[in-house]
């Protein structure tokens, strides 16, 4: 049996001469296998929540948001939108069930107008919308909210394996947000939030806050299994 | 022009033994027969009924004067293409009836297109490319211009050029009847002798108007080249429609929207010949009672796909089906230009206009033209007012502001404002509340004894309108089964409903 050709080696003054271009230019591509870059991340604002998350949800890379109704998940997207559209960036939000808020959003600190707001009629034309729009590029957040209030989507299975072969061709952080987690294992981050125990001031009576615990449950990237406990106020503490 | 304009329409014809008839039936008369046909011997002139029995696989079309006249806004639309002032000729009768032609002012075109010569044959090209192949004649007036585009039609030849101060040379050979003389001047020229235009210009015309009368003079002015016309005017307008006659009434959708695409199809090739795009569409659907259905279909930027308008109108007609089965139909738009994309070094990230453009549209195929675009909060007290403004995000970075998201301490995340999911329409309710407050709540949602209720907080507005005015008290609730949501009292209904959750 004849042995495959020897690889010619490149010779050794050349190899030198390529490393100092590099060098030169500043370029990030490295000669031969080297560190890679590091994953870039998408902050939410939140400090702890972003310790959590190892420095926010990855870029690039397709995430879920999953828990029932009143456990937070809204607020959580808004202060996801505000902290991307405060850093000049566009975000889009593909609103299935059509419960977007713009006053709560505006509230929070989201910069409307930064903001593409669709509203298809069913699930595949979300999936559909979402695709176009990572396809389009330019967009560093593109929430797609499923959770339907109480009941649970149909989704083919087929449809996440792709999403998340397109989200990695982009560099936007693609979140789905969900009722139950639909997504499994095609999700390289999840995070899953429990029912949230409302806070009732008395005398007189309104709603405070709502408290509850955000639980990472998968990360490709990294470490899961931790939780933090998070509270969201309904009222600015200067007016109350 | 008949044959050109339904050629156009129906160009599966091309290639066939094809006629185009005055009427339905087999005693219409034949206006204008395709080359194939006339060589099976089919002629103009003749009823449908001698053509087919000279040609059996001749296939007829009943002229359509919508098709005509889309035929000859597309030859302005390829003559604006290359010079800003190009005019439709009147049409003629007689014997050039069936003809078609525009003027154009050719006078700098050589900045463009490097000669004369050069702008013929791109006008040539332009027009061939929206199915209405011809000739092009260069000369220094309109008359001469439109004779010896005429002697070409005969000849073969596609283009011809005058040299300026050439007209009178060059229109001396030419047969008289190209000038287009009525039948009785027409007998009188040929008894005299006369058959060309230099032996007309030979004769002096004092004679010629003594023997023939008043009528001569504007004949003689055009042999010899001169036409008092003004160059033709400015373009005002950026209006394209098709409009097509249906051979019979559609019931259906799908047939209806083959005919749709293509009538989208020449639009956008007109279109793409003058540098513009499709913008709002109006379709007019006419039925054979008389009525119509006329709509508008907004895009939400202007675009050259097919497909995203076609859809459009699709889903426009599916909502909102005809009310009868249409037997004419009309496609019109006003022409938009395509955005530019231009590199802007300080711009914010984000897609470029172009491909923004064409995702907006995409999206609003998808979801509806209104359902796509930035959310704004209405300036409006209704609690479940709203707007949704054109997508077009600022140019200019977002402004250095104070972090609106306070610190928490290390082991909490904690932000402001509790967000609100909004129901659209509110959910209706069943309510259980002694004394106005909630103690029991049914609904698809929420269900269960309520454990901890705030409020009432009222809100009122627009009370000088008996339909409009409203009247609410909202409460926030919690029921047993983990559900925190904003309760709706309506006054004027009488009725509860579940308007927002606390997510």
């Amino acid at each position: 049996m004849l042995s495959p050709p020897h690889p010619p080696q490149p010779h050794p003054r050349i190899q030198e001469r390529v490393q100092d271009l590099l060098q030169m230019t500043g370029s990030s591509v490295q000669l031969g296998g080297g560190p890679g870059l590091p994953e870039q991340r998408h902050p939410t604002g939140l400090g702890p929540l972003d310790a959590l998350l190892e420095g926010g949800f990855p870029r690039g890379r397709l995430s879920e948001i999953a828990g029932p109704a009143s456990c937070g998940r809204t607020s959580l997207t808004h202060a996801l939108l505000a902290h991307t559209t405060a850093s000049g960036e566009l975000a889009c939000v593909v609103d299935r069930a059509d419960t977007f808020d713009p006053g709560s959003a505006r509230d929070r600190g989201v910069d409307l107008a930064r903001v593409l707001w669709a509203r298809p009629p069913g699930v595949p034309e979300a999936l559909r919308c979402a695709e176009h729009v990572l396809r389009a590029g330019g967009f560093a957040l593109v929430l797609i909210d499923l959770a339907s209030l109480g009941e649970t989507p149909r989704v083919s299975p087929a449809v996440w394996p792709r999403m998340r072969k397109l989200v990695a061709a982009t560099s936007a952080a693609c979140i789905a947000l969900t009722h139950q987690r639909l997504i499994g294992s095609f999700a390289d981050l999840a995070l899953e939030l429990g029912q949230a125990r409302p806070c009732f001031e008395a005398g007189p009576a309104w709603l405070e806050s709502l408290e509850g615990h955000v639980a990472l449950v998968r990360n490709r990237q990294g470490q899961d299994g931790r939780s933090i406990p998070v509270r969201w106020r309904a009222h600015d503490e200067r007016a109350a | 022009m008949p044959l050109a304009a339904a050629l156009r329409a129906h160009p599966e014809l091309a290639g066939r033994p094809f006629a185009v008839a005055s009427a339905a039936g087999p005693r219409a008369e034949i206006l204008a027969v395709s080359p194939e046909a006339a060589r099976s011997a089919v002629r103009p002139g003749t009823t449908v009924v001698h053509a087919r029995a000279a040609c059996a696989e001749l296939h007829v079309q009943v002229t359509s004067p919508a098709l005509e006249r889309a035929a000859r806004d597309a030859l302005l639309d390829a003559a604006l293409s290359t010079s800003p002032r190009a005019e439709l000729a009147p049409a003629h009768t007689g014997l050039h009836a069936a003809e078609a032609a525009v003027f154009v002012d050719a006078r700098g075109v050589e900045a463009l297109f490097h000669s004369e010569t050069g702008f013929a044959s791109a006008l040539g090209e332009r027009a061939a490319r929206l199915g209405l192949p011809g000739v092009v004649a260069v000369a220094a007036s309109r008359g001469a211009a439109r004779i010896l585009a005429r002697q070409l039609a005969f000849s073969g030849e596609s283009l011809r050029v005058v040299p300026p101060g050439g007209d009178a040379l060059a229109l001396a050979p030419l047969s008289l009847d190209l000038l287009n003389p009525d039948d009785d001047l027409a007998n009188a020229l040929t008894r005299f002798g006369l058959h060309r235009v230099a032996d007309l210009l030979r004769l002096p015309e004092r004679t010629l108007t003594q023997r023939l009368g008043a009528r001569i003079v504007p004949l003689l002015e055009l042999a010899r080249g001169h036409d008092p016309s003004p160059p033709p005017p400015a373009e005002t307008t950026t209006r394209f429609e098709e409009a097509q006659e249906l051979e019979f009434p559609v019931h259906r959708l799908e047939p209806l929207l083959f005919v749709l695409n293509g009538m989208l199809s020449r639009l956008l090739e007109r279109l793409s010949c003058r540098s513009l795009a499709l913008g709002e569409l109006e379709l007019e659907l006419g039925f054979q009672s008389g009525g119509c259905d006329a709509r508008r279909i907004g895009l939400a930027a202007p675009t050259l796909d097919p497909r995203l308008a076609l859809r459009l109108i699709a889903l426009s007609l599916e909502s909102k089906p005809p009310g009868d089965a249409p037997a004419h139909v009309r496609l019109a738009t006003p022409g938009a230009p395509l955005r530019g994309d231009q590199l802007d070094f300080f711009r914010s990230p984000g897609p470029s206009p172009a491909v923004l453009d064409q995702t907006l549209a995409e999206l609003a195929a998808l979801c509806g033209t209104e359902r796509v675009g930035a959310p704004a909060v209405a300036d409006d007290h209704h609690p479940d007012a709203y707007e949704v403004a054109a997508f077009r995000p600022p140019h200019a970075p977002a402004a250095a502001t104070p972090s609106s998201i306070e610190r928490a301490p290390s082991s909490i995340a904690a932000g402001r404002h509790l967000a609100l999911r909004a129901l659209r329409p509110p959910v209706h309710a069943q309510v259980d509340a002694p004394g106005d407050q909630p103690r029991r709540v049914r609904s698809p949602l929420a269900n269960g004894e309520v454990i901890h209720c705030a409020g009432p907080w009222r809100t009122t507005g627009r009370w000088w309108s008996e339909d409009e005015r409203y009247a609410f008290d909202h409460y926030d609730v919690q029921t047993g089964d983990g559900w925190v949501f904003r309760l709706r009292k309506d006054h004027v209904a009488r009725c509860w409903s579940i308007d927002a959750v606390y997510d």
